[in-house]
This record gives C-alpha cells, sequence and structure tokens, in this order.
C-alpha cells in the first residue's frame, strides 16, 4: 500500500484518518456546531430580525 | 485539556491554524462566499469565460462541468496540493474535515423542502421517486456484478440516482470511501451526463415522447441541472422550460437517495461481517447519530419550519463549511488515487446511465400512451 504524503508525516502517521473514538467526538461537535447554527439563524427570523 | 471532553480528540488550534488558513484562502479564492467582498474567485473566472464562450443550449459551460461551491475549491486544491505538496504545518488543519462533513451536510437539510415539488402532481413526483431508487439499486447490483469497490459503487450510485454529484461527497463519511474514490466516482457521473445529455435529445424523437415530458425525462435521466436543461432544450424550446418545471421533483428528494443508499450498504456490510471484499460503511457499528439529526432537520424542512430568508443563510453557512472541506480534500488527494479503477467505475457509471434511460424513456412513452401522463 503507498503512503499518500499529503496527509502523512516523517513517521508515516496519516492525520485524515478518522476513526474510534476521534470520530465520535468529531461528529458530535458537528452536530452541536450545525444545531446551534441552524437553531440561531432559524430563531434570528422568528424574533424579527432576519 | 479534560481527556474526556469532546474537544480533547481535535488538534490545538494553534496546531490546526496553518491548515485551516490553507483551506480558508482557497474557499475565499475559489466561490464567492457570503461576507467575502473578493472578485478573484475561480467562480468569477468560469463565469467570465461562460460569456466568452457562450451559452449552450440557454446553459453555461462550467455550469455542466459540474463547476460550484464544492468542485472550485477541490479543484483549486488539488492543483496546489499536486503542484506544489503539502506543508506539514498544514496537515493537522486539513483533518478538521472530518468534523465539517457532518456539520455540512447537517446543514444542508433546510435546502430540501418536499412540498415544492407538489405542484408537478403526483405521476411525475412517483417517476422521479422510482427513477431515483431503481437507478440506485441497478448501480449497486452492477458494480457488485462487475467487482468494482462497493465503496466507488456506492457513490455512482448516490451520484447517478439523486443527479447530483454533490450527494457523492455527502456518502463519503458514510460509506467511508477515500477521497479518490469519491472524486473518480463523481467525475465519472459528471461525465457521463456529459455524453448523457448529447444522447438524449437524438433519442428524443424517435422515442415519440411529447416535448412536456422530454423534459422530465432529461431531469430523470441525464445528470446535474444544467446538463438535464442541455438536454431537454436541445430537443425543443418547450421542453426546457418544462425541464425547469420538472427539475424541482428529482431536487427535493435528494437525501432518500444517499440515505438509502447508505442503509443498502450498512445492512449489507451487517450481514457480511468477516468478508474482505465489503468495504463501504467501514467501521460504523450503528446508524450515525450526526445523520438521524439531519433526517430530523429535513422532517423540520418538510413542514416549512425554515422559511426564506433563514433557510437561505443557512444554505450561506453549508456553502463556507462545504468550500473549506472541499479545498481540505482536494489539497490531500493525490491524482493518482482519483484514476485508480478509473475505467471499470466509468463503466459501471455509462452502463447503469444508458440502462436507466432505456427503462425511463419506455416508462413515460407508456405513461403517456396510456394516459397516466395526460398530453
Amino acid at each position: 500500500m503507498t503512503t499518500n504524503k499529503q496527509t502523512t508525516d516523517q513517521d508515516g502517521f496519516d492525520f485524515m484518518i478518522n476513526a474510534g473514538r476521534e470520530e465520535q467526538d468529531r461528529d458530535m461537535i458537528g452536530i452541536l456546531l450545525a444545531t446551534a447554527i441552524t437553531v440561531v439563524i432559524t430563531a434570528c427570523q422568528y424574533l424579527g430580525l432576519l | 485539556m479534560n481527556k474526556n471532553s469532546i474537544f480533547s480528540t481535535l488538534y490545538s488550534l494553534k496546531a490546526a491554524l496553518p491548515g485551516l488558513l490553507a483551506m480558508f484562502f482557497i474557499a475565499i479564492f475559489s466561490n464567492n462566499l457570503v461576507g467575502v467582498p473578493n472578485p478573484f474567485t475561480l467562480q468569477n473566472l468560469f463565469v467570465w469565460l461562460d460569456g466568452v464562450i457562450g451559452p449552450l443550449n440557454h446553459q453555461s459551460f462550467f455550469q455542466i462541468m459540474n463547476s460550484n461551491f464544492v468542485w472550485n475549491p477541490l479543484l483549486l486544491g488539488l492543483i496546489i496540493g499536486n503542484l506544489f505538496g503539502v506543508p506539514n504545518a498544514w496537515k493537522r488543519g486539513l483533518s478538521y474535515i472530518h468534523l465539517m462533513m457532518p456539520l455540512g451536510i447537517i446543514m444542508l437539510a433546510p435546502h430540501f423542502m418536499i412540498g415544492h415539488a407538489a405542484k408537478l402532481g403526483f405521476m411525475p413526483i412517483l417517476i422521479c421517486v422510482a427513477a431515483m431508487f431503481i437507478t440506485a439499486t441497478v448501480t449497486l447490483c452492477t458494480g457488485r456484478l462487475l467487482k468494482l469497490d462497493d465503496r466507488q459503487t456506492s457513490i455512482i450510485a448516490g451520484g447517478l440516482s439523486t443527479g447530483d454529484p454533490h450527494a457523492g461527497v455527502i456518502l463519503m463519511p458514510l460509506i467511508k470511501a477515500k477521497g479518490g474514490q469519491v472524486v473518480g466516482a463523481s467525475a465519472c457521473v459528471i461525465l457521463f451526463g456529459v455524453i448523457a445529455m448529447l444522447i438524449l435529445p437524438l433519442v428524443g424523437p424517435l422515442v415519440g415522447i411529447p416535448d412536456k415530458y422530454f423534459g422530465l425525462a432529461a431531469v430523470t435521466t441525464v445528470g446535474n441541472g444544467a446538463q438535464s436543461l442541455f438536454a431537454a432544450f436541445g430537443q425543443s424550446y418547450e421542453a426546457g422550460r418544462y425541464a425547469t418545471w420538472f427539475d424541482v421533483g428529482r431536487h427535493v428528494i435528494m437525501p432518500a437517495g444517499f440515505i438509502y443508499v447508505f442503509v443498502v450498504m450498512f445492512i449489507r456490510k451487517l450481514k457480511n461481517k468477516g468478508n474482505t471484499n465489503v468495504h463501504a460503511t467501514g467501521d460504523i457499528k450503528t446508524f450515525p447519530i450526526w445523520l438521524l439529526v439531519f433526517i430530523f432537520f429535513w422532517a423540520l424542512a418538510c413542514l416549512h419550519l425554515f422559511r426564506q430568508p433563514a433557510a437561505h443563510a443557512i444554505f450561506n453557512m453549508v456553502q463556507w463549511d462545504f468550500s473549506m472541506a472541499a479545498a481540505a480534500l482536494g489539497l490531500s488527494l493525490p491524482l493518482r488515487e482519483i484514476a485508480h479503477d478509473g475505467i471499470k467505475c466509468f463503466a459501471v457509471t455509462c452502463i447503469v446511465g444508458c440502462i436507466r434511460m432505456v427503462l425511463l424513456l419506455a416508462a413515460l412513452l407508456i405513461c403517456v400512451k396510456t394516459g397516466l401522463l395526460p398530453a
């Protein structure tokens, strides 16, 4: 298997791997941010701020 | 930072900043993003070139080639990454793509309001829905027959069935497809769309479908919006206007297409534990929570909870998010990964695309002849 030099360091660690605990945490932050942005923008409209 | 915090697995802002800045600058030089008055964007360059080329069947060339807020930064990222390489300092920041994908996909939900398609009537909606599920199913079967990697097959299924190569990018975190597989498969879908938009106006008159329903045929058998309209306007002006009318039917049901592909591949993976040929959905063990959140927001959108201009403002945020994520994807992809299994991938796309075209033209002809679709 060839190494992707655009995502790995000199030791061969791939920064783009997304699995396990890291994946769960990134997903959760994504969910929280998306919910926050969507709710804030929608609330702004209902409150007459948009 | 506390190891139990959900932020503990993220790289610190200091470590990630160079990569995030690279994504940011690629994004703002690719697209006209809200809040950035930068005229020197790839999007504006394409618009200018479209003016030089002139309209093609009332469509612009770069729209036909799927230029948009995902593909422009992807292209720029690919060029920079492959010509100049990616400095080590950027690599931590680029990994934020994994955070930005679910974030952007969830915020995309208010974009799809099913009620917008109600004006089309029952039969055209039924045809759009059937075309989507049949295309996805036939693609998954054909990919399996031709022994194409199931991740690449899934991306083709998502792109072809929804008519939007974006769906491939949306499927990326669900299918656990490699970046090269996503871009390669999406490129095949775009390329097939170009072929289909040239073939359909030649085949149409032979079949004898009225212009009104040729518009529906173009929307369901060709590819992205501009390609479909190119095909329809190639038949006649009236067919083109009807394609614009029917296109909403294809558009609002898109989420069902990629959710269907994921669910089928997820069940297949669970039934084939230990099978080394099954890669799609990777190590996903349960239905992803963020996809449930997306479905929840989509349901709210269908209930018209998100009104304009809020829905439009949320979509502007999606454009920011996807632009930066696509920049990271482009930067992280060597060209050889995109070309991997390219011929087989294109063959699957063309076979399924042609089967779909024949099936839908036949179905539309039967519907017109039997009066199910009033002329």
